[in-house]
């Protein structure tokens, strides 16, 4: 137990030196902006406004939630407290919604859509990899190619072309949105099922993204182990085939869990270009529609949700993994 | 170094992947020397003309003329304008009108346009049919004027003194001109896009311009990377500490983030290709970083690089020659990587919106946005966006097989 | 004249590389090894210790495949014999090996308990969980190892104890041949004295009948094993006693390794600091003459023409070369 404390303690640490480290960034970034980047930020926005008080007004409400007329640790103070409230500011392009509300009403939409299907991505394709690993000949031969081609197929492409095919071509799914324009969010059946559709192409673009690159790390992980010097070992101790097999898979497959920690950022960046084709209303059309409507304060938030999301999806992974891998345990008891 | 290319060329993955990188860069390097248009020039007004050979219906009149008596000539003619989906419709508003169905001859084209020319009323709506669908009738009927009129077209000029038309042409059912011998025939194998620009010129362009910022892109984040994970492994200690807890920190943080606020704060009017490609190249160099820092120390005490140490030979003598030949293919293969996640990531960040701005240069992002956003994919334009995917998708399948390749001719236990 | 535990008749074997190249990397090798003797296999690196001791087993896998020759183990020629067949009553029961690797040679991710359960039920399918348990744990008890091993993962183990639970997997069934492949050149000085007694052990013990060392350290196998082969390029070039090996070799060969400076196998690869000059051929292409030729110093033009055969000397000795033993001596005498 005392190895699994100290590996889950160091976890937890780098957790929350890395949400520190998401803060801070957040804080910093807009503030390196040359000059002052309250008026940079509000002159973007105004450009197209003519009443003079609206800037005016636009440009204060800034100066006070960045509080740029205090010296810098009073800023970050401020700027620590406002996000403990919740306080995000105020959209420019929504104006005068709250950035908040608008992150609360979108960040269900791409959680409960990215999560699922990176996960369905994940399983699906380390099935393949270790098909195509076994099976060698043959299927290997097919399965590959295949899967260096679609995981070379950019998030948004392959977003497309089911959009074309099931959407368009075939008419069998709605093309975009989360759910029928004409329908009013309820919890009627007509509505979830609506959502439910909406949900398909979406939901299988960003599976499909997944599974390839999934397969070919599997594939060389289960073809790596099948080459370890255990699998000659239990061999020559007449140990089954299909024994072995087992061994090789759960030991590739480990090593497939931390690459979803190290890879979940990269693919959830792909997930929200791809949301963006399909007009889906998660945090990917809201950074969209945020960068049109040159609403930095909901960039901004949005950015630092999608790393806050990040950070603990890669947290939860790492904890889960400490427990289903024994050389964790090992490695830290011996230290 | 030759006998790792020479293995490379016997590897069919690393050739394929070559070959078609080749292939691709060809059509980027010779395609400019036989089509000099600027890439971003409008030559058509309107959206996205399909693709096909475009004949100016003016230099036609003025081309030779030839007779042509053609059996098939009038069947096109008519199939032209009414397909089988024409027909169809047409019996639908005939039997909505009330015509049993039994006396409409959907063959027939004589019978069914007497019947259409009969009873079509423009301003009649039934029961359940849709404005679009009514305005929809009205077009074909339009469509369908003098269709069975089997007489000259005559071509008349104003007099320049009466302003009366005379008539200086007349174009017979059977003329014919030779498409060679029209002044004016433009190709668009591709189409045009949205703005009305030629799709090919615009993709070949945009193909140069996304590999040169997927190879500063590469560049960057490969010297980032090769400088750090030399300085960690080597150095180690505290050194290494440092920059591993950064590379740690940069991995947990997605980069697109990272991506998303740069470009942000650059703004609009200063981000050229170039600087996109940057940002893309900083804030993507922890993988090599990682990778290179892993050989480094399994290389660090290795036993010429402890001669080399005792013979005094400086820590530049050291990594240059010492250390970087046995960690060359790595950052090769990290590189190769680079340049193609670094098309990806402008393609991604264009579509977001913070790609490089848009009046000067074509990249493959910024053809992918516009198609977006004039509705290419729902409106089936596909020569809009497919041909950009295909492009991405080719290179990046091609970089990535020369990489597998490599990487099974350097590690041999990847083998088939 | 013991009963002959394992005879091996001009046995060939080779790899097929993906480029489909052929590499012999075991050429017409012969040895015989009898009831309470011990052989030991000397050579350098890469000339096929490794590959003639997976051979041995009759057990195939690409890219490792039989061309031609005779194994037979406790009077059953076992080439030929169907692969399952083998798998199934040979491995383990009449043969066992412990690779060279032994530090990697057990699964990570599994309890040393439940791969004795794999191994023992590879053969004997209805052995109950407690029996295996209960030999298990006496048969550890005997070769100095605490029964605690059984529960631990392999990555909880340290180095030395890993090498001798290797080991005593290896010869729980109670095969009548142990091959041990460099069983302890990655350990340090104790950890190999430990290993070779446990070894000498196991024979002493009658828990083995016979068993084949390999090393490519030719002076360690002195005081190790009865018996000594020398091999080079993929042959055998010298079989003696151990004492006649070590102290009065005939080859040349047998000679330099004697003057050889020991370097760890696991050292840099291409920068061997030996005594002899030059190289090992080329398995792909090996030379049509003596193999040595290139490197030995009393080399004859006669040498690179003719292929040379093994020939006998006297005490039952053979060696291969196309000097008579009496030539070999007077040049060694003026040296
Ligand atoms: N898996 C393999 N595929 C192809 N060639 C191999 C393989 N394993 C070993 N070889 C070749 O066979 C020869 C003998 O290797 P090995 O039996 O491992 O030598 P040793 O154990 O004496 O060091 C070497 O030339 C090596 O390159
Ligand atoms: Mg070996």
């Amino acid at each position: 137990m005392k190895g699994y404390r100290k590996y889950f303690g160091a976890k937890l640490i780098w957790f929350g030196v890395t949400l520190v480290a998401a803060f801070m960034l957040n804080f910093i970034l807009p503030r390196l902006m040359p000059g002052d980047p309250v008026a940079v930020i509000t002159q973007r926005v105004t450009q197209g406004m003519t009443s003079q008080t609206g800037v005016q007004k636009v440009y204060e409400e800034y100066a006070n939630l960045f509080g740029t007329t205090k010296p810098m640790h009073e800023q970050f103070i401020l700027y620590m407290g406002n996000m403990l409230k919740g306080d995000l500011g105020t959209s420019f392009s929504q104006y005068p919604r709250p950035v908040s509300d608008i992150i609360r009403s979108s960040v269900w939409w791409t959680v409960s859509l990215q999560f699922p299907a990176i996960i369905v991505g994940w399983l699906l394709g380390n099935l393949l990899g270790a098909l195509a690993a076994y099976l060698k000949k043959g299927w290997d031969k097919v399965l590959m190619p295949v899967s260096i081609f679609v995981s070379n197929l950019p998030a948004f492409g392959s977003a497309i072309i089911l959009l074309v095919i099931f959407g368009v071509q075939l008419s069998l799914l709605p093309t975009s949105g989360g759910y029928g324009f004409d329908l009013i969010p309820n919890f009627s059946f007509r509505f979830i099922w609506s959502v439910f559709v909406h949900y398909q192409l979406p939901f299988w673009s960003i599976v499909l993204i997944s599974i390839g690159g999934q397969a070919i790390g599997m594939r060389s992980m289960a073809i790596y182990e099948l080459n370890a010097d255990y699998v000659k070992y239990a061999r020559f101790l007449g140990i089954k085939d299909r024994k072995i097999i087992g061994y090789v898979f759960r030991n590739a497959m480990l090593p497939q869990i931390t690459g979803l920690a190290l890879s979940i950022g990269t693919m959830v960046g792909g997930a929200l270009v791809a949301e963006t084709i399909f007009s889906y209303p998660g945090l990917g059309s809201t950074i969209f529609s945020a960068v049109m409507g040159q609403d930095y304060p909901l960039i901004s938030a949005t950015t630092l949700i999608i790393t806050l999301m990040v950070l603990f999806a890669t947290f939860a992974i790492e904890i889960l993994y400490g427990f289903i891998d024994p050389r964790i345990k090992a490695a830290q008891t011996e230290q | 170094m030759k006998h790792i290319l020479h293995e490379a060329f016997r590897s069919p993955k690393f050739v394929t992947g070559f070959v078609i990188f080749m292939a691709i860069l060809a059509l980027v390097v010779f395609y400019p020397l036989f089509v000099t248009d600027h890439p971003l020039a409008i030559i058509g007004q309107g959206t996205f003309f399909p693709p096909g050979i475009y004949v100016s219906v003016y230099d036609t009149t003025n081309a030779p003329q030839y007779t042509m008596m053609l059996p098939e000539a009038e069947g096109n003619r008519i199939g032209a304008k009414l397909g089988d989906v024409e027909r169809e419709a047409m019996r639908e508003w005939l039997i909505d009108f009330g015509i049993p169905r039994a006396e409409i001859d959907i063959d027939d084209t004589a019978k069914l346009m007497t019947l259409w020319d009969a009873y079509y009323d423009p301003a009649l709506r039934f029961q359940g049919m849709t404005s679009a669908r009514q305005k929809y009738f009205a077009r074909l009927d339009a469509s369908l004027e003098g269709l069975l009129v089997m007489e000259p077209r005559v071509i008349a000029v104003p007099n320049t003194e009466t302003g009366a038309f005379e008539a200086s042409q007349s174009i017979e059912l059977t003329d014919f001109v030779n498409v060679n011998e029209v002044a004016n025939v433009r190709v668009l194998p591709l189409g045009t896009d949205n703005f009305g620009r030629d799709m090919l010129t615009q993709l070949v362009s945009a193909i140069g311009t996304s590999l040169q910022i997927g190879l500063v892109a590469g560049t960057v984040a490969t010297l980032i990377g090769l400088t750090l994970g030399l300085m960690a492994g080597y150095i180690g200690g505290l050194v290494d500490d440092v920059i591993m807890f950064f590379t740690n920190l940069f991995t947990a943080i997605p980069g697109i983030v990272l991506l998303i606020l740069i470009s942000y704060s650059i703004g609009q009017e200063n981000r050229g290709a170039v600087t996109v490609a940057v940002v893309i190249g900083v804030t993507s160099w922890v993988w090599t970083t990682r990778a290179v820092r892993a050989q480094v120390i399994s290389l660090r005490n290795r036993d010429h690089v402890n001669l080399s140490k005792l013979s005094g030979h400086s820590i530049f003598h050291i990594i240059f020659a010492d250390i970087l030949p046995y960690i060359l293919s790595y950052v090769v293969m990290a590189f190769i990587l680079q340049i193609s996640s670094g098309i990806l990531a402008e393609a991604g960040l264009s579509i977001l919106g913070l790609g490089p701005k848009t009046t000067d240069v074509p990249t493959l992002g910024l053809m992918m946005r516009w198609a977006m956003i004039y509705s290419a994919h729902i409106l089936n334009k596909w020569w809009a966006f497919f041909p950009v995917i295909v492009a991405i998708a080719l290179i990046s399948f091609s970089l990535n097989l020369m990489n597998t390749g490599l990487d099974q001719v350097f590690n041999p236990a990847l083998r088939e | 004249m013991g009963k002959v535990m394992l005879e091996v008749r001009e046995l060939t074997t080779k790899y097929i590389t993906r480029f489909n190249e052929d590499i012999y990397a075991v050429d017409h090798v012969s040895l015989k090894v009898e009831e309470g003797k011990s052989l030991g296999i000397a050579g350098e690196s890469g000339c096929g210790k490794s590959t003639l001791a997976l051979s041995l087993m009759g057990y195939y896998f690409p890219p490792l495949y039989y061309t031609s020759g005779d194994i037979i183990i406790n009077e059953r020629n076992i080439s030929g014999m169907d692969p399952d067949e083998v798998r199934k009553s040979i491995l383990g029961k009449e043969i066992a090996y412990i690779p060279q690797a032994a530090m990697n040679a057990l699964n990570p991710t599994q309890k040393v308990i439940n791969f004795v359960e794999d191994v023992i039920h590879a053969h004997e399918p209805t052995a109950t969980k407690k029996d295996i348990y209960d030999m298990a744990r006496q048969r550890f008890e005997i070769l100095g190892l605490p029964a605690e091993v059984l529960q631990k993962y392999s990555v909880e183990l340290s180095g030395g104890m890993k090498q001798r639970t290797v080991i005593a997997i290896s010869v729980i069934l109670g095969p009548k041949v142990l091959i041990a492949d460099e069983p302890s050149s990655a350990l340090d000085v104790t950890s190999q004295k430990m290993v070779i007694k446990m070894l000498r052990d196991l024979m002493d013990r009658g828990m083995i009948k016979s068993m084949i060392f390999i090393t490519h350290e030719l002076p360690l196998l002195y005081n190790v094993t009865d018996d000594i082969m020398v091999m080079y390029a993929g042959q055998m070039v010298e079989h003696a006693t151990a004492e006649q090996a070590v102290f009065d070799p005939l080859h040349p060969y047998a000679r330099g390794l004697m003057g050889s400076i020991i370097v760890p196998e696991s050292g840099l690869r291409g920068h061997k600091l030996a005594a002899i000059p030059g190289v090992p051929p080329n398995l792909k292409k090996p030379p049509s003459g003596c193999r040595f030729a290139e490197r030995c110093k009393y080399v004859t033009p006669t040498c690179r023409a003719v292929s040379v055969n093994m020939r006998e000397a006297a005490n039952d000795r053979e060696y291969r070369c196309i000097f008579a033993e009496q030539e070999l001596r007077e040049m060694y005498k003026n040296e």
